[in-house]
């Protein structure tokens, strides 16, 4: 036994004082009476104790001192030590965006919170606890910590995310806890379930009662007058009919709807259509609730960019960028010839074609073909001609990185060859797309000035690519990569981080979620990513040149968070479990406090019934 | 003796008493004690026939005229009663509140009154261990019993008493009375002898036994040293709870019981009274009732 306060015990020095105290008061009053003769004679008619009885005379004092005893003991908390009585516990609560559902008063996630609660409330003290929250990621929330009321406290802290569960990332986690303490107990709360488990024992706390029916996959098309939204409409657990209403451009009153009925677990497409001339939004929307209502409704914001662009060209041969252009988009071109530019031109794009001018444009994207003059800000320098014996077939990058993914859409790379190339060294971070024996023959980045660039190495005359179909597709990649949307698309599952492209001339950019959380987006740096943490849209307001341009995101509940039907392999946490358990704490206050209030209650009833007992 | 028990307010009292029994009743003190003797006195019992040598003063000279025959007329024979009150005068009937020995001279008191209301002759004895001093003796008459009764105030309560000593050795006379003792038989001696004494000598028992309301219920509880007020080297030192209280009260009833049983036995009375009883009520209650006063 130990104790908490053992200042406390200095409370016995009561026990001693209490007894001198009962030695020296006057125990027997002494009075005088008539004579003893009766009281003597008493003795005769006095029926026999129980010798136990005889012990009532200072059953009093043994109540005080048992009082000051267990006082003293009660203000020193004593904790019982028990060897082998306690664990290690990680519990692992599965924040995923299905823990939301409900099928009444509590969802999926309030019964984890319960059950892991109730694990820790019913457990030995000594025991201590590790909480991982899984949910798009893992994270240790509290670890080791062994104080049972703080551990419930930050539990209920936590809050279900709308995105999906990360259970690899939160084994890891569990597997380093266990790799310690291989008697460590494991316990996973989620709402899915699982047919093998090692080591980690599965609480389910998915509602068993919970149907749910989501709509995803919602495109919008614009045919002459008539809009029609597509989606796809997905009951997983039993058949139902429902109906659809649509909503155009944020208007309370339905535009059109309709009535499907949905077979189980079977994709039920959904086409509506109503007339417009054009859109903003389309919101297509489940009436009714079930389980989980993030998934009854989904969003599309229309992002048609239909913005002129201004495009300088300054060669002296531009045929086939004219050429390219004019099939790639209803842009305004301007040719000049290299002997005439002067550096005061202004558009939104510059392609300086075999020509590199003194300085660099500041207001806009550059292209530079074939440039034989290194160039301040441009981040490049150049380190020579190659001329190959015969022409040599260019290798296209064939990475999965998203901005590359963008720069070579439908573009096949094959077969395209050059005769004479530029050989460059870079000293910015630059995308290459075409390369020959690592020389970056074609690649993209930002300048000095914050503007996007694409470099070509060679001349266009010297390849075969302009008379290739890649070369129209490769202008237009590079068109849209020069005047990037600030968004890259509008929809996007929750979890997911969405991509802003941050333009030199924006002054802010302000993300508000759909909760109202607002959060700003660095203008330093050319992208800027949300990680889309809740469902519904998100708001990007954008400052730039004085004026505010407004951007919606809709963020959706991921598909496998909708299904709780689906039964996972395994979960394991490998090694052999271990029977070595803690040191117990077992906490005898309460039991301290019921024998108090006894050993009062029994000294005053003492006391009470020597005062006044019948006469 | 600095208080004055037997005082004015006493004496109306008992004359009180004195008018209500002859009223109402003749008591075994009343009366001019007749005997079934023919005797001397004024009061006419019979007839019988003259004998020569009788006194010629008692022929009924009308009887003689009427029947022509001598008849003696017979007188019946009076005898004056000796009335002998003992008072346990120890230490133990003078402690308390409303003192037992201020009761015993009251009772001690009337009993001498009503006795002397009937022309007996009335002693008085204090009992000082284990003598029986003699306070008042041969008190006859109202006159006598105003000058003597006083005498009773002096009677001092000390030390302690032997009834069975102190009875044995006094005077008892032989079938001429009642013999009361006034005590509160608080004490294991064998008082029986000196009840025994009395009855040899054909006296009329009665004991009164006085006991204060302390005694008769106490009130104290707890851890208690008690002191004996005859000698304090007598104590009693014990915890007093419900049961020591119980086991007390059923030694009071044995110590009841042993007087009154033993007193009736040799064809005595026996009276219990509390020190704080009224006078009357002692004589026309229990007195009345058990028919000691008839």
């Amino acid at each position: 036994m130990s104790f908490t306060y053992p200042l406390g015990l200095l409370g016995l020095i009561g026990i001693p004082i209490v007894i001198i105290v009962y030695i020296l008061k006057s125990k027997y009053t002494e009075q005088t009476v008539t004579s003893t003769y009766l009281w003597t004679l008493s003795e005769r008619f006095l029926k026999r104790k129980n010798p136990i009885s005889s012990l009532t005379g200072i059953l009093s004092l043994l109540l005080q001192i048992l009082a000051i005893a267990i006082i003293s003991l009660a203000i020193a908390r004593p904790v019982l030590i028990v060897e082998n009585s306690a664990y290690e516990y990680c519990f692992i609560l599965d924040g995923s965006a299905s823990m939301n559902m409900s099928d009444g008063e509590t969802s999926s996630f309030d019964d984890g919170i319960s059950e892991i609660e109730s694990m820790i409330d019913s457990s030995v003290d000594g025991s201590i606890y590790t909480f991982v929250y899984a949910g798009d990621e893992a994270s240790v929330v509290f670890e080791k910590l062994n104080d049972k009321d703080r551990a419930i406290e930050l539990l209920h802290e936590a809050k279900p995310s709308y995105s999906g569960m990360n259970v690899e990332d939160a084994l890891d986690v569990a597997q380093r806890y266990f790799d310690e303490n291989p008697s460590a107990k494991i316990y996973l709360v989620t709402d899915k379930s699982y047919k093998k488990q090692q080591n980690v024992d599965v609480i389910n706390v998915a509602q068993s009662n919970a149907d749910n029916c989501g709509i995803s996959n919602l495109t919008c098309s614009l045919a002459g007058d008539t809009l029609t939204a597509d989606a796809i409409l997905h009951s997983y657990k039993r058949d139902v009919t429902v109906k659809v209403e649509m909503y155009v451009d944020g208007r309370e009153t339905p535009s059109a709807s309709s009535t499907y009925v949905l077979k189980r677990a079977t994709d039920t497409p959904v086409s509506m259509s109503c007339s417009a001339k054009s859109y903003s939004s389309v919101r297509l929307a489940v009436t009714g609730e079930d389980a989980l209502g993030l998934d009854n409704e989904t969003v599309a914001y229309n992002l048609e960019n239909n913005e002129v662009y201004s495009i300088l060209i300054v060669s002296d041969t531009p045929f086939f960028l004219q050429a390219a252009l004019d099939v790639v988009g209803d842009h305004t071109v301007t040719v000049c010839e290299t002997g005439k530019y002067t550096g005061e031109e202004k558009a939104g794009l510059y392609i300086f074609d075999s020509f590199t001018p003194k300085e660099l444009p500041s207001d806009g994207a550059v292209w530079f073909i074939n440039s034989d003059t290194s160039l301040a800000n441009t981040g490049f320098s150049v380190r020579g001609e190659a001329v190959p014996e015969m022409g040599v077939n260019i290798t296209m990058n064939d990475s999965s990185a998203t901005l590359l993914k963008t720069l070579t859409e439908d573009v096949s790379g094959e077969g395209i060859a050059v005769s004479k190339y530029m050989k460059y060294n870079t000293y910015r971070n630059f995308t290459t797309v075409f390369s020959y024996k690592e020389n970056p023959l074609l690649m993209v980045g930002t300048n000095g000035y914050g503007n996007r660039q694409a470099v070509f190495g060679f001349d266009l005359h010297n390849s075969n690519l302009p008379l290739t179909a890649d070369f129209i597709e490769i202008v237009e990649n590079l068109i849209e990569y020069s005047f990037p949307s600030p968004i890259e698309k509008t929809k996007y599952f929750s979890g997911e981080e969405a991509l802003i492209n941050v333009m030199p001339s924006y002054e802010s950019v302000k993300v508000t979620t759909p909760s109202g959380k607002v959060s700003y987006v660095s203008v330093q740096n050319s992208n800027g990513g949300i990680i889309l943490d809740e469902v519904g849209t998100y708001t990007v307001n954008i400052s730039v040149s004085g004026r505010e341009e407004v951007y919606h995101i809709y963020s959706e509940v991921p598909l496998e968070e909708r299904n709780l039907t689906i039964i996972e392999d395994e979960i394991s946490v490998s090694g052999i479990a271990g029977n070595e358990k803690l040191k117990g704490e077992y906490d005898p206050l309460m039991l301290l406090f019921v024998a108090l209030l006894v050993l009062f209650t029994a000294d005053w009833m003492v006391y009470m019934y020597e005062k006044y007992q019948l006469r | 003796m600095g208080k004055m028990v037997i005082d004015e307010a006493l004496l109306a009292e008992i004359e009180t008493m004195q008018t209500i029994l002859k009223n109402n009743v003749a008591g075994m003190f009343g009366g001019n004690r007749q005997t079934k003797n023919f005797g001397s006195s004024s009061e006419f019992a019979d007839y019988r026939d003259y004998v020569p040598g009788d006194d010629i003063n008692k022929i009924d000279w009308n009887v003689y005229a009427r029947f022509d025959k001598l008849y003696q007329k017979l007188y019946l024979d009076e005898r004056q009663m000796h009335t002998r009150i003992y008072i346990d005068a120890s230490r133990s009937m003078q402690h308390g509140i409303l003192e037992k020995a201020d009761q015993a001279l009251r009772v001690a008191a009337a009993f001498a009154y009503l006795s002397i209301c009937e022309m007996d002759k009335v002693s008085i004895y204090a009992i000082h261990g284990n003598q029986a001093e003699e306070i008042i003796s041969g008190m006859v008459g109202k006159d006598s019993y105003m000058n003597y009764i006083n005498k009773l105030n002096e009677i001092e309560f000390y030390g302690d008493a032997s009834i069975t000593e102190a009875i044995s050795t006094a005077k008892l006379g032989m079938g001429d009375g009642c013999s009361v003792i006034i005590s509160d038989f608080m004490t294991d001696e064998k008082y029986e002898v000196a009840i025994d004494k009395l009855a040899e000598k054909k006296r009329d028992i009665l004991c009164v036994q006085v006991l204060s309301r302390e005694e008769l219920n106490p009130q104290f509880r707890g851890k208690m040293h008690l002191y004996d007020s005859e000698s304090p080297a007598k104590f009693f030192r014990k915890k007093i709870d419900k049961e020591r209280v119980n086991a007390y009260k059923s030694a009071l009833r044995f110590v009841v019981d042993r007087v009154k049983n033993y007193s009736e036995a040799r064809g005595g009375n026996y009276i219990l009274v509390p020190s704080d009883e009224k006078i009357l009520n002692v004589f026309f209650g229990e007195l009345s009732d058990k028919g000691v006063l008839k």
